[in-house]
C-alpha cells in the first residue's frame, strides 16, 4: 500500500468513526491547546520580564527599598525608616554613584472639573528624569528649584489626560490631587503596562518635597534609585551603599537590614526562578494533558480493533499484509492526534493572543511553539497506535473472519 | 490450476486429543471449473477452503498454484497472492458498514502494489448489475446486493479464481437464484469458481461436486454437461 493510498484510506476510516475519531481529537487538541499557550505565554512573560528589568536598572545601577527582606509580598519590617538624607549620605561615600533619585509614592483622586480618576502619584527629584529614563512628551519636566520650593508642580501620564481632560491640551490647568490644587506643566512620556500589569501611564509625577509635605505628611521615603558609572562596579558599589546605609541606621553587626538593596543581577535570579514556573513546569503539566490524551487515544484505538476484527480479516483476504494492517491502524491514531492537535494550535493560539493583548505582552505567537506541538501530537498518535496495531496486524484471517 | 496433495490440518489442543479437521486431501481442480465442496457441518470443508484461500495453512501435505507451492510463501507473498489471483465471496457478506458500494468494492485495489486502472471498481460493479447503486451504504442495500456488492469487490482485481463461502447462507430464495446466476455467468466467462455450501440445491448449480466427510474427499463427480446446457437452454 502506498503513502496516498494509506493517506486516504486512514482519512475514510477516520469518517467512517466519527466518534471515535472526535473523541482522540479533542484529548489532543486540549493538550496541544495547552501547550501552545503556555508556550506563547511563557515566551511572552519571559521578554516582559527583561524588558521591565531593563526599565527599572538602565544599563547599571541600585535600587535601594525601605524595609528589610520581603520583596514580593509581607510586611516590611521599618519601612519608614528610609530618608532623603540616608541616600544622599550613601551617594556621598560611594564614587560610583553619579546620580540619584529619591521616590515616595501615594495613592490619590485626582479631580478637574468634572472628571475624577484614581492615580498613583510618584513624588520624585529634578533628576528622575536622568536616574528613572522617564522624560516628558509635551510640557516641561520641574527643575531644582521647584523641588527646593515644594511647588505644586505636577507631570500627568497619557491615561489620565485622556481621563481628565479627554485627549485635550492639559499644560497649564489646574488639577486637585486629592485636596491639594496642582498646575500641569508636563506630560510624561508613554511607559505602557509594567509586570504586574500595572498601567503606568495612569501617573502623575511631583516633586518629592511636595508630596511629602502637602500630600502625604511624612519624612521618609519608599525607593531610591542610584546610578552606579560602570556595570563592572555594581556589585561593588552596591556593598558600599549598604555599608553607608547600615551604619546611617547604626544596624549592629547581627542586626538584620531595615532596607533592602535590588541590583539588576539579582533581580534577574529571582524573576528567574519564578520564570521556570512559567516556561518549565506549566509546559511539562500539558505534556503530561498530551500523555492522557495519547493513552485515552491507545484504549479508544484498541476497542477499535476489537470492533473491527471482520474488517481487518477482509482486508487480509483481499490482500493486505500484516503490515499493511498495522500501517492503517498507526496511521488512523497518528492522523487524528494530528488534525486535534491542528485544532489545538488555533485554540491556543487564539487564546494566547487574547491574553497577551490583556497583558500587554506584544506579539507571542512563535512558529516554532506551533511545530513542537503539531510534532508531539503526531508522536503521541504514533506511539498510542503501535500496540493496538500489532494486535491488529497479528489476527490470522481465518479467526479474523470467524 | 489447483493441485492439492494430501492435504493436512490438525488441531492440537492442551488438554484433548488432536483434532484431524482434514485427513489428507488431493485434488485438482483446473482452470474455468465451476466447484461446489460439499459437506456437513464440521466435516472439515471450509477448513479445505481456507487452505485454499491461503487465510489457514495446512499441518502437511502441498498446495501448488498454477505450479507455484503457494503454501510455502512468506505471509506478505501470500498476501499479494491473494490480492491478484483471488477473489473472496462470504456468507456474511463482510462490507464495511459505514463504507459505499463503490469504496466497498475498491478496497483490494488499495493493496495493489500497481496503479489500478480507473474506473475498475464502477466496472465492477456494473458487471453484477449495481450500476446506479455506487454511493449506497450497505445498510441501504437489500442482502441480494449487499452479496452483489461482495462479489464485485471479489472480482475488482480480475482474479483467476472466485472462492464462496456459503455465498447464499443469508439470502432469501430469491436472491440466492440471483447470487448462483450471476456465478453460473460469470463461470460462462471462464472464471474459476469454487463454492463451499451444505445446501445441495445450491451445489446443484456446479458442475462438478466434491464432498467432504471427516476430513477426506467422500465423492468427486463431474456432472453431465449437456444436462447442464440443456438446464440453460430451458430457462
Amino acid at each position: 500500500m502506498n503513502a496516498s493510498h494509506l493517506l486516504r484510506d486512514s482519512l475514510r476510516s477516520l469518517g467512517r468513526h466519527r466518534l471515535r475519531s472526535t473523541s482522540i481529537m479533542l484529548g489532543s487538541l486540549v493538550g496541544v491547546a495547552a501547550l501552545t499557550f503556555v508556550l506563547d505565554i511563557g515566551q511572552g512573560i519571559r521578554r516582559k520580564i527583561l524588558l521591565t528589568v531593563q526599565q527599572i536598572f538602565g544599563d547599571s545601577s541600585v535600587v535601594v527599598v525601605a524595609g528589610g527582606m520581603q520583596l514580593v509580598d509581607g510586611p516590611r519590617p521599618d519601612a519608614a525608616r528610609l530618608t532623603i538624607d540616608d541616600i544622599a549620605a550613601a551617594a556621598a561615600a560611594v564614587p560610583a554613584v553619579v546620580a540619584w533619585d529619591p521616590q515616595q509614592v501615594q495613592i490619590a483622586s485626582v479631580r478637574r472639573a468634572g472628571n475624577t480618576a484614581t492615580a498613583r502619584v510618584l513624588g520624585q527629584s529634578e533628576r528622575a528624569e536622568k536616574v528613572w529614563a522617564r522624560t516628558v512628551s509635551r510640557g516641561r519636566f520641574f527643575d531644582a528649584s521647584d523641588v527646593q520650593r515644594r511647588e505644586r508642580v505636577a507631570l500627568v501620564g497619557e491615561t489620565l489626560v485622556r481621563d481628565l481632560f479627554g485627549g485635550a491640551d492639559p499644560l497649564g490647568a489646574e488639577i486637585m490631587v486629592d485636596a491639594v490644587p496642582f498646575t500641569v506643566v508636563g506630560v510624561l512620556e508613554r511607559f505602557g503596562t509594567d509586570l504586574h500589569g500595572m498601567d503606568r501611564d495612569n501617573e502623575i509625577v511631583v516633586p518629592v518635597s511636595t508630596l511629602m509635605r502637602r500630600l502625604a505628611n511624612v519624612d521618609t521615603i519608599s525607593v531610591a534609585k542610584l546610578l552606579i558609572a560602570d556595570p563592572a562596579q555594581n556589585a561593588t558599589a552596591a556593598a558600599q551603599i549598604r555599608e553607608a546605609l547600615r551604619s546611617r541606621h547604626a544596624l549592629l553587626q547581627g542586626q538584620p537590614d531595615d532596607f533592602t538593596l535590588l541590583t539588576p543581577t539579582e533581580v534577574r535570579q529571582l524573576l528567574g526562578k519564578m520564570q521556570r514556573i512559567v516556561t518549565l513546569y506549566l509546559p511539562l503539566a500539558s505534556v503530561v494533558v498530551l500523555l492522557v490524551a495519547g493513552l485515552i487515544a491507545a484504549t479508544l484505538m484498541a476497542g477499535a480493533v476489537n470492533a473491527r476484527v471482520a474488517e481487518i480479516g477482509v482486508r487480509r483476504a483481499i490482500g493486505a499484509r500484516p503490515a499493511d494492517i498495522a500501517r492503517q491502524f498507526v496511521a488512523e491514531s497518528a492522523f487524528t492526534m494530528l488534525g486535534g492537535g491542528l485544532l489545538g494550535i488555533l485554540l491556543g493560539s487564539a487564546a494566547a493572543q487574547l491574553v497577551a493583548r490583556r497583558l500587554d505582552l506584544g506579539a507571542v505567537l512563535s512558529l516554532r511553539v506551533a511545530l513542537i506541538g503539531l510534532a508531539l501530537a503526531l508522536i503521541t498518535g504514533l506511539l498510542a497506535g503501535v500496540v493496538p496495531a500489532l494486535r491488529a496486524a497479528r489476527l490470522r484471517p481465518v479467526d479474523a473472519l470467524r | 490450476m489447483i493441485e492439492l496433495e494430501d492435504i493436512e490440518k490438525t488441531y492440537t489442543r492442551p488438554d484433548a486429543a488432536p483434532v484431524h479437521a482434514l485427513a489428507g486431501v488431493s485434488l485438482r481442480i483446473a482452470g474455468g471449473e465451476f466447484v461446489a465442496i460439499i459437506g456437513t457441518s464440521g466435516s472439515g470443508k471450509s477448513t479445505l477452503m481456507n487452505i485454499v484461500g491461503t487465510l489457514d495453512q495446512p499441518t502437511a501435505g502441498r498446495y501448488r498454484f498454477e505450479r507455484t507451492d503457494v503454501a510455502g510463501l512468506d505471509v506478505a507473498a501470500q498476501a499479494r497472492f491473494r490480492n491478484r489471483h483471488l477473489g473472496f465471496v462470504f456468507q456474511a457478506f463482510h462490507l464495511l458498514p459505514r463504507a459505499s458500494a463503490l469504496e466497498n468494492v475498491e478496497l483490494p485495489l488499495l493493496y495493489t502494489r500497481d496503479e489500478p486502472p480507473a474506473g475498475a471498481g464502477r466496472r465492477a460493479l456494473e458487471a453484477v448489475g449495481l450500476a446506479d447503486r455506487l454511493h449506497h451504504k450497505p445498510t441501504e442495500l437489500s442482502g441480494g446486493q449487499q452479496q452483489r456488492v461482495a462479489i464485485a469487490r471479489a472480482l475488482v482485481n480480475e482474479p483467476e479464481l472466485l472462492l464462496a463461502d456459503e455465498p447464499t447462507g443469508n439470502l432469501d430464495p430469491g436472491s440466492a437464484d440471483d447470487i448462483l446466476d450471476l456465478f453460473e455467468a460469470l463461470n460462462r466467462d471462464g472464471r474459476t469458481i469454487v463454492l463451499v455450501t451444505h445446501d445441495q440445491r445450491v451445489a446443484a448449480r456446479a458442475r462438478r461436486v466434491i464432498r467432504i466427510d471427516a476430513g477426506r474427499v467422500a465423492s468427486d463427480e463431474v456432472r453431465d454437461v449437456a444436462r447442464t446446457a440443456g438446464r440453460e437452454e430451458n430457462r
